[in-house]
């Protein structure tokens, strides 16, 4: 049987769920942290210049400063307005309504990991920005600053709000009651960037913050004046380490992100005292799952300071744990958007499939069958669950490398670099462990 | 099994029959009349409760996917009454809060004349008390019990699909004399499996069978070798109903444990609803047993009713999709969907059901239905309908695997099916 919410949408088959359980997966978890732990190693016997060499980009042309993007920004926002009416006055259906399809398919899974790989599209698609331009040629001032304390708390604030809504509503994608929520959030933000200028998306807007944050780590980029590609974090090592609020908001990503993958489990259903093969539904545990997100993202984030406290304890430069913390915080940036991948994929082989048939079913185009006929073989299963481990091998590989030049930047010493990333490395290696073995558990929803 | 009560019905089977002759008489309009009138008025609106998120969702898209078929058919008849029939979509979520608030919009925000089509047992429970205080009739395809054991109400019906309880009596005659009487059940140790445990053991029982062993195996479990010693020896026959993810694991280790040599195995489709037969591990069931609502496979002697039910729904002779052999439909159960849809129409064209108003009469009318024949409507085969316990029933299909493929080895009549009345709803007032 299938999936909740966004990735519910189409999710937990019970035939794809059954072939995974037949899979090798504890020879391909070894082998996933065998490969992460290989990455190790080499980094010990890599020269500090090879390992900064992996993340020097390589240009490909002028970038202009030419900007469009209050049209597309605009655009974007009409596209939200049209949505959010289909939401409220079309289909029912949320596999058939434009609004779920858009927002959770569309924006929150193509949209984000898109971010993630091509760079900054949410500057020229969110949909604020245009409209607070035109609000602008109003003459309008903005009302009042955002204190400087506050960093990027509200947008913290706002993210964990806007997980709430997609972890333990009941009912996140119901049409209806997304366009309402959408319209609730998008109202909100827009008032508070009329209130406090455009600040206020980059520092209290949640899902600004973490496009953002994608964006800092995109393979795609430009940087001095030309286009640039490189391995994912280059970016990064170019940028100023982030303030101590954004940090806490980047592990805060990946703790959300794991925990939207552990409440399906049996595990977790174990925990919570539900069967999994009767699960009563979202609305019997809102309140687990919200407690769930409130102790997760303060546990991740104190695993986290203990491992980099650890390491600047053991070099003796405990001064400079608040700068390490902060400054090692963008390579679990990569974990979180592998975790998106994989945790998003196979309901995504479903979901736009559902996206082809609204569009196909509006354009009156010969009709689509949805299928998942994939879930329903073993060798599709495996390509799919393979793509899914591969992608969150590779996001701790090039963590582990990142955070190792980060280290080496910070620190100055091949032999320093090496040894305060232990306790990190232990920690990534675990966390290797962790996100393969939630695509190998069984899954009750 | 003996007949169920043998009081009457509040309308006999006379007048359901010259009901039956109203309908007839609808269709035997010009096609140019039914549809100048079906374009002229307000459509039929049935709210259809899907399961298009949570544990059901792939219940839902083949439940949806059959009841658009469904309604397909009847427009291209001329509708209900001369009226287009609308499929009002909301999504309960597989969950029997919202399931209660989609019962709720379907009467009051959608004005729907009628709500159709849950399947999960926890989501009709959850929704037939709100449907009951709206007075909103509520027909559902759930296969659960919970219908004719009394627990529900008036405005509740099963019109479309067997119950659990007479599925499961109605194996007992057939594994007693084909399999054995010696039998040990293997279920999940939840309300499902002991639904199962319960029926079957009595029913076994009643044959001069026995169940030498019960093995209720934990819900989260997903590893099973050490549940197999407990086998008995003398075991003749193994009854299992596992469901969820570990499914394909329990038969392969099942496989082997026992080897060559092992007891006779029947089970319920339920366990491998929508998974390809064809699937690693699932060779070991060459040779066993299962129930299925509705064969899976095209059998030889394959009904034209059959055949046009396939080709409405777009399912191959081997139960799949004809755009993907490899997604393989929910069979065994969705065609619950579209007799239950058929009802509806007979029910209201008998009733002469023209809106809301008129809930009652067509409560009534479903209620005096009785025989009802194998026919494109009702394409799973012939049934009877209760209208006092507002359970249909019908005959029950076992299937033997034969070289992967799900082979017709016996039907269980419609007489196997009965068992006493627990309820009679026709006493409850509107």
């Amino acid at each position: 049987m299938l999936l909740i919410g966004p990735a519910e949408m189409a999710h937990a088959h019970a035939s794809e769920q059954g072939f995974v359980l037949l899979l090798p997966t504890d020879f391909y978890v070894a082998g996933g942290v065998a490969a992460v732990v290989l990455t190790i190693l080499v980094i010990v016997a890599m020269p500090p210049n090879s390992a900064r060499r992996i993340f020097r980009p390589a240009s490909f042309g002028k970038s202009s400063r030419k900007n469009g993007a209050v049209v597309t920004s605009c655009l974007a926002f009409l596209i939200m307005l049209a949505l959010l009416a289909i939401g409220l006055l079309g289909p029912h259906d949320p596999t058939r309504n434009a609004l779920p399809l858009g927002f959770w398919t569309l924006f929150w899974v193509v949209f984000v990991i898109l971010q993630g790989l091509l760079g900054n599209l949410w500057n020229w698609f969110n949909p604020w920005t245009g409209p607070y331009t035109v609000v602008r040629l109003l003459r309008l001032q903005p009302l009042a600053r955002l204190p400087a304390g506050l960093g990027y708390w509200p947008a913290l604030a706002s993210f964990l709000a806007f997980s709430a809504f997609l972890l333990a509503h009941p009912a996140p994608s119901d049409p209806e009651g997304l366009a309402l929520m959408t319209a609730t959030y998008w109202s909100f933000h827009f008032v508070g960037m009329v209130v406090f200028g455009p600040k206020w998306l980059r520092r209290a807007e949640g899902l600004s913050v973490l496009l953002n944050n994608y964006a800092s780590i995109a393979a795609l980029g430009s940087c001095a004046g030309r286009f640039r590609i490189g391995l994912t974090g280059w970016k990064t090592l170019t940028r100023p380490a982030p303030a101590a609020s954004l940090a806490v908001f980047m592990i805060a990503t990946l703790a959300i992100g794991s925990f939207d993958g552990l409440n399906e489990t049996f595990w977790w259903f174990g925990k919570i005292g539900i069967n999994p093969l009767e699960f009563p539904g979202r609305t019997a545990v809102v309140g687990e799952n919200l407690i769930g997100l409130v102790l997760v993202v303060p546990m991740l984030v104190l695993i986290y300071g203990l491992a980099v406290w650890l390491g600047v304890r053991i070099i003796g430069q405990h001064r400079q744990f608040q700068s390490a913390f902060c400054i090692f915080a963008p390579a679990i940036l990569p974990i979180a958007l592998a975790y998106h991948f994989a945790h998003y994929l196979p309901s995504f082989l479903v979901e736009i499939q559902f996206v082809a048939r609204m569009f196909a079913d509006t354009l009156h185009l010969p009709p689509i069958q949805v299928t998942t006929g994939f879930f329903n073989t073993i060798a599709t299963v495996r390509v799919i669950w393979l793509s899914q481990a591969a992608a969150v091998v590779a996001g701790h590989v090039v963590a582990i490398l990142l955070s190792h030049v980060l280290a080496l930047n910070l620190f100055g010493s091949h032999r320093k670099a090496v040894v305060s990333q232990i306790p990190l490395t232990i920690f990534m290696v675990a966390y290797t462990f962790f996100g393969l073995w939630l695509l190998a558990s069984p899954r009750g929803v | 099994m003996s007949k169920t009560s043998e009081s009457k019905p509040p309308i006999s089977r006379r007048s359901a029959l010259k009901t039956l002759g109203v309908g007839a008489g609808a269709a035997a309009l010009p096609m140019w009349a039914r549809y100048a009138n079906a374009q002229t008025s307000e459509p039929i609106r049935i709210g259809f409760q899907k399961h298009a998120t949570g544990i059901g969702a792939s219940y839902g898209r083949w439940y949806d996917r059959t009841s658009q078929a469904a309604v397909k058919m009847i427009n291209a008849g001329g509708g209900i009454n001369g009226r287009m029939v609308e499929l009002v979509t909301e999504d309960d979520g597989t969950d029997p809060k919202r399931g209660a608030e989609v019962v709720e919009k379907f009467a009051t925000q959608h004005k729907c004349d009628v709500a159709f089509g849950t399947l999960f047992s926890h989501v009709v429970i959850g929704s037939a008390p709100r449907a009951g205080e709206l007075k909103l009739p509520y027909f559902v395809v759930s296969e659960g019990h919970h219908v004719a054991s009394g627990m529900l109400n008036r405005y509740t019906l099963q019109p479309g699909i067997t119950d659990v309880k007479s599925q499961v009596q109605a194996m007992a005659p057939f594994v007693a004399s084909n399999l054995g009487k010696k039998v040990t059940m293997i279920f999940p140790d939840f309300a499902f499996g002991h639904d199962h445990r319960d029926y079957f053991s009595a029913a076994i029982e009643a044959q001069g069978g026995e169940v030498v062993q019960m093995i209720a195996i934990p819900p989260a479990e997903t590893s099973f070798t050490k549940y197999f010693p407990k086998i008995p020896r003398e075991t003749e026959v193994i009854y299992h109903v596992m469901v969820g993810p570990a499914v394909l694991t329990f038969v392969k280790e099942l496989g082997e444990f026992f080897g060559p040599s092992r007891p006779e195995i029947f089970g319920f489709i339920d366990s491998l609803e929508a998974v390809d037969l064809a699937s690693p591990g699932l060779e070991y069931l060459e040779g066993t047993y299962f129930w299925e609502g509705n064969p899976r496979y095209a059998q030889a002697d394959q009904s034209e009713y059959d055949k046009n039910f396939r080709a409405a729904v777009g399912v191959d002779e081997n139960g799949a999709s004809v755009n993907d052999s490899k997604d393989i439909s929910t069979y065994a159960h969705m065609f619950g969907c579209w007799e239950t849809l058929n009802i509806i129409k007979a029910g209201m064209e008998s009733s002469g059901y023209a809106g809301p108003q008129d809930r009652s009469k067509l409560i009534e009318a479903v209620e005096a239905i009785t025989d009802i024949p194998h026919s494109n409507a009702h394409p799973q085969g012939a049934k009877l309908f209760n209208g006092k316990t507002h359970q249909v029933f019908g005959q029950q299909y076992i299937t033997k695997v034969t070289n992967g493929k799900l082979i017709l080895a016996h039907t269980a009549g419609i007489e196997d099916t009965l068992y006493p009345d627990e309820v009679d709803y026709t006493k409850q007032s509107f």
